[in-house]
């Protein structure tokens, strides 16, 4: 049996191209579509259905547990585990607490939205198969490349290619499967 | 546009590329080096000797130490915050000054870094501050602004680099993928993660980038803020006042963003970038810097204003700063930060090379006065009739500033030399929305 390809590339000049490329796609009935681009392309990301909204999320979860837990800690510390009397003021000094529990909330949503936008994006990896796409270096430049990914339903080496070869681009290439 | 975005990437990207570099920078690199094997010596003399091999003592217990970590913090917000606003307004300046007012930000707070963890006198202990289970169970004095200045600096680092790095992997996959030498190629390569530009990705990288802008805010307010609490909170005449907090954020942010003008002067003559970073905003920049000079002014004015109305002892505290022993001080902060800046108002000025680094030069150092004229000018007058000797800086001292300086120049010529200083990814958005529009 041949090995599957991960997908099939075409390589677009302009993002226009590559928006219209993505549309016609949808139109066909792909739905397992990729597109690379030099630069943030925000309509494109709307058409391919991209989610964003988790981040936010994760950020303020993280924000809130980070204040709290240091709020807490500090107010165990000083307060219960090793009551603490400085110049007979409150054990539970709250005004005093607040600089660093703010400032740890920052730290947590701050540090946990970039940590895990790299689990997000799966990254760090040392290779995809994308990569072995010749002139695919120039996707971190000024070319634009759609990918129609082999576990489409809709998938089929053949059509797929006529398919792309039909929307005018550069170029229409496999992209091999690794291991 | 392929064409244009070819060249802009080219242009940004073959800095970090070319196998060679000049003899100006390895000449500029010599001498920030020699600053930092003088940084090196006056730490390792105070670790082994102890602080007092420094010209500190009571009542003066804060020198060279905590002027240069409170200047230095000033830099890494006011570039912070810069950088932050231009971010979240999507200004057009972003492009231009973003990643290295970023840099700027990184670079300032490693160096103030340096000063509280060696101004504890056995800095292998600085661990101390952290609640960690000790054998004595004791735990940090968490009332202390010295706990909150552990947490604010470690935040500041670490949100900081974070965020100046990934806004850094796209424009790192950009290199690995014009790298031609294959060691050049996999260092890159492994720095940029794998980034393969993927539009999902895009999007999730720019969401998260802009979150991060927008903590980044409040993190530079409460993080001055703390560093002015440091005084505030001491029952020190001059200190001991609540608008401490605003003149630390307003009088960083001028002296931010002249440092940030300074290095963008530097950059656009030195990298000749004038094309991305143009006339216009070189202009805007030096607009924002006379702005913030003048706030700088206004608050020299406040801070009359407040000793005049709190009477007694804390209006004669500062009244002593500004005509006492110290009084050069002051009154050097007023010329250098609010005075000469007032030459941008002239536009040939803005926009000149000379009239950029002389400026931001001068802020830089006004600011640094003002710091001293508090820290040490503050202090003549106290509740005790008697304050003891002055303060002069003693050669180690001056050392270690000279040595963060040499620090913070070497770090600032090693990003010039290997990362693109202008966001790539950014100006080739920049470009295609011109176009089509």
């Amino acid at each position: 049996m041949t090995r599957q390809p991960y997908g099939i590339m075409a390589e677009f000049k302009t993002p226009e191209a590559l928006m219209e490329a993505v549309r016609a796609a949808k139109r066909a009935g792909y739905t397992r579509l990729d597109a690379f681009s030099p630069f943030p392309l925000s309509d494109l990301a709307k058409e391919l259905g991209v989610r964003t909204s988790a981040i936010p999320w994760i950020a303020l979860v993280a924000g809130l547990t980070g204040g709290v837990i240091q709020y807490a800690s500090q107010y165990w510390m000083n307060a219960i585990d090793y009551p603490l009397n400085v110049g007979g003021r409150p054990l539970n000094s709250w005004p005093a607490f607040i600089p660093a529990s703010l400032i740890v909330a920052i730290l947590w949503a701050g540090a946990a939205t970039l940590i895990s936008l790299l689990v997000i994006l799966r990254l760090p990896r040392l290779h995809h198969p994308v990569f072995a796409v010749p002139g695919f270096e120039r996707a971190s430049e000024d070319r634009f490349f759609l990918c129609i990914l082999q576990d489409d339903p809709e998938f089929d080496s053949t059509v797929v290619r006529e398919f792309l070869g039909a929307l005018s681009p550069l170029a229409v290439q496999e992209v091999p499967a690794c291991e | 546009m392929t064409s244009d975005a070819h060249a802009a990437t080219s242009r940004v990207a073959d800095v970090p590329l070319s196998p060679h570099f000049g003899w100006a920078w390895w000449l500029a690199l010599l001498a920030a080096g020699g600053l930092v094997a003088l940084l090196g010596y006056t730490l390792i003399s105070v670790t082994i000797i102890g602080v007092g091999v420094w010209g500190v003592n009571i009542p003066y217990v804060w020198g060279f130490d905590l002027i240069n970590y409170a200047w230095w913090i000033g830099i890494a917000n006011g570039a912070s915050l810069f950088a932050a606003i231009l971010v979240l307004r999507r200004h057009d300046l972003r492009t231009a000054v973003n990643r290295f007012a970023e840099g700027v930000a990184l670079f300032a707070v490693i160096c103030a870094g340096i000063f509280p963890i060696f101004h504890l006198g056995r800095p292998w202990l600085f661990y101390w501050t952290f609640p960690y289970p000790a054998t004595f169970e004791v735990w940090p004095q968490f009332r202390s602004t010295l706990t909150w200045d552990f947490w604010a600096i470690s935040t500041h680092v670490i949100v900081t680099s974070l965020l100046w790095y990934v806004g850094l992997i796209p424009d790192l996959a950009t290199l690995r993928d014009r790298a031609r030498r294959p060691i050049v190629q996999r260092i890159y390569g492994v720095l940029a993660l794998g980034w393969r530009g993927s539009v999902r990705h895009w999007a999730c990288h720019q969401r998260a980038y802009r979150l991060v802008a927008i903590l980044v805010l409040p993190l530079i307010l409460i993080m001055q803020s703390t560093v002015a609490f440091e005084f505030a909170v001491t029952l020190v005449p001059d200190w001991h006042e609540t608008r401490q907090p605003l003149h630390f954020v307003a009088t960083g942010l001028a002296q931010g963003l002249s440092i940030v003008l300074l290095v963008a002067v530097l950059l656009r003559w030195g990298l000749r970038l004038g094309r991305y970073i143009d006339e216009g905003d070189i202009d805007l920049l030096g607009k924002l810097v006379l702005a913030s000079a003048l706030i700088s002014g206004y608050l020299y004015i406040d801070e009359i204003a407040a000793a005049l109305l709190s009477g007694g002892l804390a209006q004669e505290a500062t009244f002593t700063r500004m005509t006492g022993e110290y009084a050069g001080l002051y009154w050097t902060a007023i010329v250098y930060s609010v005075v000469i800046p007032q030459l941008f108002w002239f536009r040939a000025a803005r926009l000149s090379t000379v009239g950029g680094v002389f400026i931001g030069i001068s802020i830089g150092i006004g600011i640094w006065f003002d710091r001293f004229s508090i820290i040490v000018g503050g202090l003549q007058t106290d509740y005790l009739p008697s304050v003891g000797r002055g303060y002069s800086p003693t050669l180690p001292e001056t050392g270690l500033f000279l040595g963060t300086i040499g620090l913070f120049a070497a770090l600032l010529l090693l990003f010039v030399r290997f990362l693109p200083v202008i966001s790539m990814f950014e100006t080739r958005h920049d470009e295609h929305e011109e176009k089509s529009s």
